[in-house]
């Protein structure tokens, strides 16, 4: 999945030295706890549930990697055959497998439902991206803080 | 509080989410709270009242489970919206404080002859009010409406036309049914005699202000529900109409409603519309031939719809029934019903009427393409609007190229900012034991409160925590956290953090001495925080970094 591989990649930015890892497991929990955020903050929505699920999955079985997820049927596009010329069906179509594959629970969608799920998907993303750097902010403004007292 | 109640105890059994989203926590009345915790049950609910909205725009798009007849439809409507309106005006009632009650009047001074502007002041109330506002609510509002006991009722029907909810109803309507003694023991209209009894009095009343609710609702969802919400406003006067009306949609429930059971998505009828039309057009001799015509089609829309399952076969067979009707039948008055259905702007009912356009095919392969198209280009016309800098941007391929460029970068984000939260705070860690639900169950019914999880993060060996105990930590998981398993125990941020803040996080470290005082420092609202800090000589240092943690929060936010 898309973000176990970010997750992957940060951390061979990092090699994980014994003085990184609690960092670096400590980073992935609070993804995890910001990614449970998303999923509470929008209860009854597709890509909420799937989230969920990954989460579960992920917390539960930690090295397991079933993949699941491929047995969705994977009719995209077929709304749009006979519209447009058959390249750009076929553009379409692959940028809305990615778009799939982006959204949690996307491949199960078609496109309509998919872009449905999107919109919604995005608007949560931004309020936890707007929570998290608020409280970031709030963070580091303690740690000044705690500093000029003499910590 | 009850807002929260409210919404946490509709059963959510039938709606797609499966789950209450707050268990009532019984701290709430009971504690003082100042602004900022009033705040937080008006976002909460705010909120709840959103994802009250997209669930239930999922499941109007989804009636998956549908009682069988309509009829009991109905009543269950009815007893639906008296449930919640009555939850609604009970919440006004149970809590006895009135400290706001004289900042209320100006929110429900709004005409009550408008049912957009009630259903506006009723969200507000909801919203920007405590609870206790809401006493203000029933006495004031309901009472012009006993006036006309069979207005509500009117008006409900009209407004609900029987079949758009009929998904609706099973849900709320076993539990609602408790409610409905309440509200019928508590409406001070009990009074006003009508020709009802008390119970029905206080049922139409409830109904009316229920249905008005749901008529804002659904107008909030862009008329996916009903679009027959403003139409119906004007057909209020008219009582005639009204109880045609609703013998029409009793009667045409059904057949639809069967045939819906087994529908897929967003098929939804337009009762009231074409049925607005047909008793002018035609006796009702030809009713039951169309009727038997749309049982007939939505049969036959059954076993495809079982067959495929899809969106689009089940979209394309009962239009193609339907469009092949109107042309076969040659009934005058069942093409201008179909053209009047077509002609308001275009209801996501049962089914699409689709009118083919002058010089294009009537085919009904590319009718439902065609509205597929539609109904795909409006999608991608909102999530226009939500990425930034897509309206230069023409055709689809570039567009979902920004698409998939913004989610991916604010997924990136979120993941940038958990990585900056790790490295700010060395303290903050998530104990994910708690995060999630330790059974693997799907999200399928409501979940049991969860056993309050410890407070004190993975890292317990610092003396910051000796503040955090427990009954701090229950009152805060109460006040901060939007019914989670989990426990925040950082005050200050619940006012706007609270919304998806899922995070447990540890109180920090460094403030000094964790005696006591500085335990209650977590469970006072902002204000007596600063004057306790201020009083108390031993924590000057410490209360006045707090108030710059507070100053400093106000203006992050």
């Amino acid at each position: 999945m898309e973000k176990q591989d970010s997750n992957r990649s940060l951390s061979f930015i990092d090699t994980p030295t014994a003085a990184n890892a609690g960092f670096l497991e400590r980073g992935r929990r609070i993804k995890m706890a910001a990614e449970m955020g998303l999923v509470e903050s929008s209860r009854g929505r597709h890509w909420s549930r799937a989230l969920r699920s990954r989460l579960l999955r992920r917390k539960g079985n930690g090295a397991c990697g079933c993949k699941e997820e491929g047995l969705a049927p994977c009719k995209v596009a077929e709304d749009l055959v006979g519209e447009d010329g058959d390249d750009e069906v076929i553009e379409i179509e692959r940028r809305v497998r990615a778009l799939q594959k982006l959204v949690p629970g996307g491949e199960d969608l078609a496109m309509d439902q998919l872009f449905e799920e999107t919109a919604d998907y995005i608007e949560a993303l931004q309020g936890q991206v707007n929570v998290m750097r608020a409280l970031a902010g709030l963070l580091d403004g303690l740690e000044k803080e705690k500093r000029l007292m003499g910590g | 509080m009850e807002k929260e109640r409210f919404f946490s105890t509709t059963p959510p059994q039938n709606w797609q989410a499966g789950e209450p989203r707050l268990p009532p926590p019984p701290e709430m009345t009971s504690v003082p709270a100042g602004d900022c915790f009033l705040n937080l049950n008006w976002e909460q609910a705010i909120e709840q009242g959103t994802h009250l909205d997209s669930a239930l725009s999922s499941l109007v798009s989804s009636p998956s489970s549908n009682p069988t007849t309509v009829a009991a439809n109905d009543s269950v409507v009815i007893r639906e919206l008296i449930g919640r309106l009555g939850s609604i005006c009970n919440s006004g009632e149970i809590s006895p404080t009135s400290r706001y009650h004289g900042t209320n009047t100006s929110c429900y001074s709004t005409p009550l002859n408008s049912p957009p502007q009630l259903n506006l002041s009723m969200m507000e109330g909801r919203g920007g009010l405590p609870v206790s506002g809401n006493m203000a609510m029933p006495a004031a509002q309901l009472s012009p409406f006993a006036a006309d006991p069979g207005f509500a009722e009117r008006a409900a029907r009209s407004c609900f036309g029987g079949r758009s909810y009929g998904g609706l109803t099973s849900q709320f309507g076993p539990s609602e049914t408790g409610k409905l003694s309440r509200v019928s023991s508590s409406q001070s209209l009990m009074g006003s005699g009508s020709q009802m009894d008390i119970s029905e009095n206080g049922k139409e009343t409830a109904m009316q202000e229920r249905a008005q609710l749901e008529m804002g609702m659904r107008s909030k969802l862009g008329g996916r529900l009903s679009g027959s919400s403003t139409p119906d406003n004007g057909e209020f006067g008219s009582g005639q109409e009204e109880s045609s009306a609703s013998d029409r949609i009793t009667a045409g429930g059904e057949a639809s409603l069967r045939g819906n059971s087994e529908n897929n998505a967003r098929k939804r009828k337009a009762p009231p519309k074409g049925k607005g039309k047909e008793p002018p057009l035609s006796s009702s001799g030809t009713n039951p031939p169309k009727r038997s015509e749309e049982v007939d089609s939505s049969a036959k829309r059954s076993k495809p719809a079982e067959t495929n399952g899809t969106d689009k076969d089940a979209a394309v067979k009962p239009k193609a029934e339907q469009n092949g009707g109107a042309s076969s039948s040659g009934d005058s008055g069942q093409k201008q019903g179909k053209e009047n259905n077509a002609k308001p702007p275009e209801p996501p009912k049962d089914y699409i009427h689709v009118r083919a356009r002058r010089g294009q095919a009537t085919d009904s392969h590319s009718l439902a393409e065609r509205v597929r198209r539609e109904k795909i280009s409006e999608r991608m016309k909102l999530l226009q609007d939500l990425v930034p800098g897509c309206n230069k941007v023409t055709g689809k391929a570039v567009m979902l190229d920004e698409i998939i460029n913004y989610v991916q970068s604010l997924q990136r984000q979120v993941e940038f900012l958990s990585m900056k939260l790790a490295a700010v705070n060395p303290q903050l860690d998530f104990n994910v034991e708690n995060l999630l639900p330790k059974d693997m169950h799907q999200a399928s019914g409501p979940m049991p409160p969860p056993p309050p999880p410890p407070l004190y993060p993975l890292d317990a060996s610092s003396t910051a925590f000796s503040y955090a105990h427990q009954p701090q930590g229950a009152s805060l998981q109460s006040v901060v956290t939007n019914g989670l398993e989990n426990q925040c125990s950082l005050n200050p941020l619940d006012s706007s953090l609270h919304r998806s803040l899922s995070m447990q996080l540890p109180p920090l470290d460094g403030f000094g001495d964790a005696t006591s005082p500085v335990g209650t420092f977590w469970e006072d609202d902002l204000q007596s925080v600063v004057q306790m800090g201020f009083g108390q000589s031993q924590e000057n240092a410490y209360s006045s970094q707090g108030f710059h943690v507070q100053v400093q929060f106000t203006q992050i936010t």
